[in-house]
């Protein structure tokens, strides 16, 4: 089986987002990039299903600006075998046309599941992978916390829902997006990372595609989040609870 | 500085003059380098007899001649911050930061350099005592250069500079590449994850460093780094090896220690190693299936290694070894010792040494030397904890002549002295990455701690500890990749990789005291980690070279040149 995984290019997690001051959106320059934490979890869960026999390649896909190259060259350090970018020239893209270019990949490649994150940590979209599943007519299983692929190529997906687990059987080809305890994404060794050096990494222009890719959703306005009140210590639970009570009004 | 003008056209200002001045950066370092030269002949008048330089006449003008060492070593340093921020800015990859970390590093060691500098707390070269005058500094009085001094030395610069560091942004590190990002990112996420959480625990408990962990090291190829290719190793040179030493040293000493002595004995075995050697130990050093121990240091024989006693004396097919060490780090949990060991007690000094490989069953704490003839105790020690030390003594060691390293005798001290080159870049990359750990620590407190109604990071004693703790870690790593750069390019940077471990040890501990005092109390609890980055910085300044020896051995260098 083949597997197409798709990795976002975000701040890194750790850098405290700045907005810019035109408030057109957050500030990318010279920032700390790296992969999409739901997304490395994803790269991880198609290397395992590797190491397991039942895939065969993994292709690591980016959209986005020349420097995602960078994001998919990490994919192939963890295990990837060839990356393809599709690359944008700076524009927002909208997820409903990142799941259209995902789908001409898709066609191209015919892979049988596609894995992704469940959502990217910049915009919190969580549309991408349902977006896919309806482009393709194909099975969807979302947030997924266990992958198992049977013997007759069905996949059960255990999904993190409301109340409980849920454990779904989906067929392929499908979209698999993947929640943060399905798996611990591994370190890219040192012989793996001069391994990535020498896989092959296709470059596709968005332009070349034919797709149309003007956005539905306009961003009026990025702000930052109001900035937090300091706290109060209470000296007793009686105080506490007259201050929830009467001054936050939570009780 | 307009005084009239306000904190953010301060900074504009500040970064400006940077950015268009960089000629007048480039015209201090010319200065620098004729004042240099000066105080390089004054220096070489005071030691030389008959043309030549005397050891007598140095050990006389010691103070001088290792104040000359460190003139040199802050010299060289700027140089390499300057090209560090040059390539970034060439890059488009400098921002604010870089160009206040700059200009502060220019006009800090510029004024050091021309009232004193500190070579350790107590210790001051005046350029006086270097023969540099007045006039030879006369330069720093023209306009432009007193304006940088201005500029670089004022508060506005340092509160910007801490203010990233607030946001979560460090300055750029330089690697200016793809695969060693990716290194450093891959090996910070491993040290956030499996080091920094357990560290401070490893050291109240005095425990090595878990097998697991140690495992997970090996798969992550950390000691195949160096090691050639065709040896088992991925060749990977000495920048990848800084990178991923600071990286694991800013989560634990030792983590970032345990390559050392991989280093060590896979550099004794490439270098001066037969063929036989190479093929047996390197590919199992590599793997880490072989973990190493350099067995050098005797009770009596330090800094002056040359003068040790332990005999190894020529019995039919093999050697047999007697004498006794001490400080052997990773003694016990080890299964290869590189001994230094005197063949010819006719020869007293280091012509009678040789390096042997010697084999030995892995011990733990609970039965630490499992070999016959070879026995020892802890030594125990206020930090770099995590592989342990010994003092250990060899009684009757049988060793094949095969061990021999490079199967020749009298070759010891010169086969040592070969890897220290790459020991001390190896060292240095340490320190940064421990003062790099303290900057973070003090950062950390120094914004979530409240006194007098607010964040202590906004009184500038604080940030002002915290601008200079990320100043001189800049310094320092950019000269220790200066050296690992050279090392990588075949071109002898011995003198270099010297300067680097002298500064980045003494940055470390400064960094480590300065990190310890924003915490004030805490700082002194053994529960908060400051505790032990600062026992854990104190030990950079000893071995490899303590920091006297160092500059000696820097002096040395530069005045054979
Ligand atoms: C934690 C730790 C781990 C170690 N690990 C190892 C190891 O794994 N293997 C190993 O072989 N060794 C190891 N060492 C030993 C280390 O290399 C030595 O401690 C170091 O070389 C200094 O030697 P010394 O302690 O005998 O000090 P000494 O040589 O006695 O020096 C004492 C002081 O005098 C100064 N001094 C000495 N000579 C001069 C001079 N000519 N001019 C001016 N000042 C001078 C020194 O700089 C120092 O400040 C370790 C040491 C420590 C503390």
């Amino acid at each position: 089986m083949k597997a197409l995984v798709c990795v976002k290019r975000v701040i890194d997690y750790n850098v405290k987002i700045r907005v810019k001051t035109d408030k057109s959106g957050v500030e990318t320059e010279n920032v700390k990039m790296s992969m999409n934490p739901f997304d490395e979890i994803a790269v991880e869960e198609a290397v395992k299903l590797k190491e397991k026999g039942v895939i065969d390649e993994i292709i690591v896909l980016s959209i986005g600006a020349e420097t995602s190259q960078e994001t998919i060259r990490t994919g192939l350090a963890m295990g990837g075998d060839r990356g393809v970018l599709v690359k944008t020239n700076g524009q927002e893209i909208d997820p409903l046309n990142v799941g259209k270019i995902i789908k001409y990949i898709f066609d191209k490649e015919s892979p049988d599941m596609v894995i992704l994150g469940k959502q990217a940590i910049d915009d919190d979209c969580n549309q991408t992978g349902q977006i896919l599943s309806s482009l393709l007519d194909c099975h969807q299983a979302t947030f997924a916390s266990k992958v198992e692929v049977n013997d007759d190529k069905t996949i059960n997906v255990t999904r993190e829902v409301d109340g409980g687990l849920e454990t779904i059987k989906i067929s392929i080809p499908c979209v698999i997006t993947t929640d943060l305890r399905l798996n611990e994404p591994r370190y890219a060794s040192l012989p793996n990372i001069m391994k990535a050096k020498q896989k092959k990494i296709d470059i596709l222009d968005i332009n070349d595609l034919n797709i149309d890719i003007k956005r539905r959703v306009e961003t009026i306005e990025v702000s930052e989040p109001p900035e937090r009140k300091p706290g109060v210590i209470v000296n007793d639970v009686d105080s506490l609870i007259d201050k929830l009570k009467n001054e936050a009004n939570v009780i | 500085m307009d005084s009239s003008l306000n904190k953010s056209d301060q900074i504009v200002e500040t970064h400006n003059f940077v950015n268009t001045n960089l000629d007048l950066f480039e015209n201090i370092l010319n200065s620098l380098e004729s004042v240099s030269a000066e105080a390089k002949s004054f220096l070489k008048e005071k030691v030389s007899s008959e043309g030549k330089v005397s050891n007598q006449l140095l050990e006389k003008h010691q103070h001088e001649g290792h104040g000359y060492a460190w003139f040199e070593t802050y010299r060289i340093a700027l140089r390499e911050t300057l090209n560090w921020f040059k390539t970034l800015k060439k890059l488009d990859k400098s921002t604010k930061l870089e160009s206040g970390i700059l200009i502060f590093s220019f006009a800090e060691y510029l004024c050091q350099m021309r009232s004193g500098i500190m070579m350790s707390q107590t210790e001051i070269i005046r350029p006086e005592n270097l023969g540099i005058s007045n006039q030879s500094f006369s330069f720093c009085d023209s306009p432009d250069v007193a304006k940088l001094v201005k500029l670089g030395l004022s508060e506005t610069v340092k509160l910007e500079i801490v203010e990233s560091l607030e946001n979560g942004f460090f300055p750029n590190l330089g690697l200016n590449d793809e695969t060693l990002e990716m290194i450093q990112d891959q090996f910070k996420k491993f040290t956030d994850e499996e080091i920094v959480p357990n560290a401070n625990e490893w050291h109240l408990k005095d425990d090595l460093i878990p097998d697991e962990v140690l495992k997970k090291m090996s798969e992550l190829g950390v000691f195949s780094i160096a090691i050639p290719e065709n040896y088992g190793g991925l060749g990977m040179g000495k920048v990848a090896m800084c990178v991923v030493t600071e990286e694991l040293s800013r989560g634990f000493l030792a983590a970032g220690s345990l390559g050392t002595r991989a280093e060590i004995a896979g550099e004794l075995i490439r270098l001066g190693g037969t063929e036989e050697q190479k093929n047996k130990y390197l590919p199992e050093i590599a793997s880490g299936n072989i973990l190493t121990t350099a067995v050098f240091t005797e009770p009596n024989t330090g800094s002056d290694l040359g003068n040790l006693s332990t005999r190894a004396q020529l019995d039919g097919d093999s050697y047999i070894i007697n004498g006794n060490k001490t400080w052997i780090t990773h003694g016990a949990r080890s299964d290869l010792m590189t001994v230094l060991a005197r063949t010819d007690s006719n020869q007293k000094g280091y012509r009678g040494l040789s390096m042997f490989l010697v084999d030995k069953p892995r011990g733990n704490c609970e039965n630490p030397f499992p070999m016959e003839g070879m026995s020892g105790s802890e030594i125990e020690v206020l930090g770099y904890r995590g592989m342990k030390e010994y003092e250990i003594a060899l009684d009757s060691i049988k060793v094949s002549k095969k061990n021999l390293l490079g199967e020749e005798e009298g070759k010891g001290f010169k086969q040592l002295m070969e890897t220290f080159e790459s020991a001390r870049i190896q060292t240095a990359a340490r320190a940064v990455g421990v003062s790099q750990n303290a900057l973070e620590l003090g950062l950390q407190y120094a914004k979530d701690r409240s006194q007098f109604g607010k964040s202590i990071i906004k009184f500038s004693r604080i940030y002002n500890k915290l601008a200079w703790m990320v100043m001189e870690t800049t310094v320092a790593r950019q000269i220790t990749l200066f050296s690992a750069r050279e090392k990588d390019n075949d071109i002898r940077c011995d003198i270099e990789a010297g300067m680097a471990k002298l500064l980045a040890a003494r940055v470390a501990w400064s960094s480590a005291d300065s990190a310890l005092q924003i915490h004030g109390g805490n700082g002194y609890a053994l529960e908060y980690p400051v505790s032990r980055v600062l026992c854990d910085s104190r030990i950079l300044n000893i071995f490899e070279g303590a920091a006297e020896i160092q500059a000696q051995i820097v002096i040395k260098g530069l005045l054979g040149k």
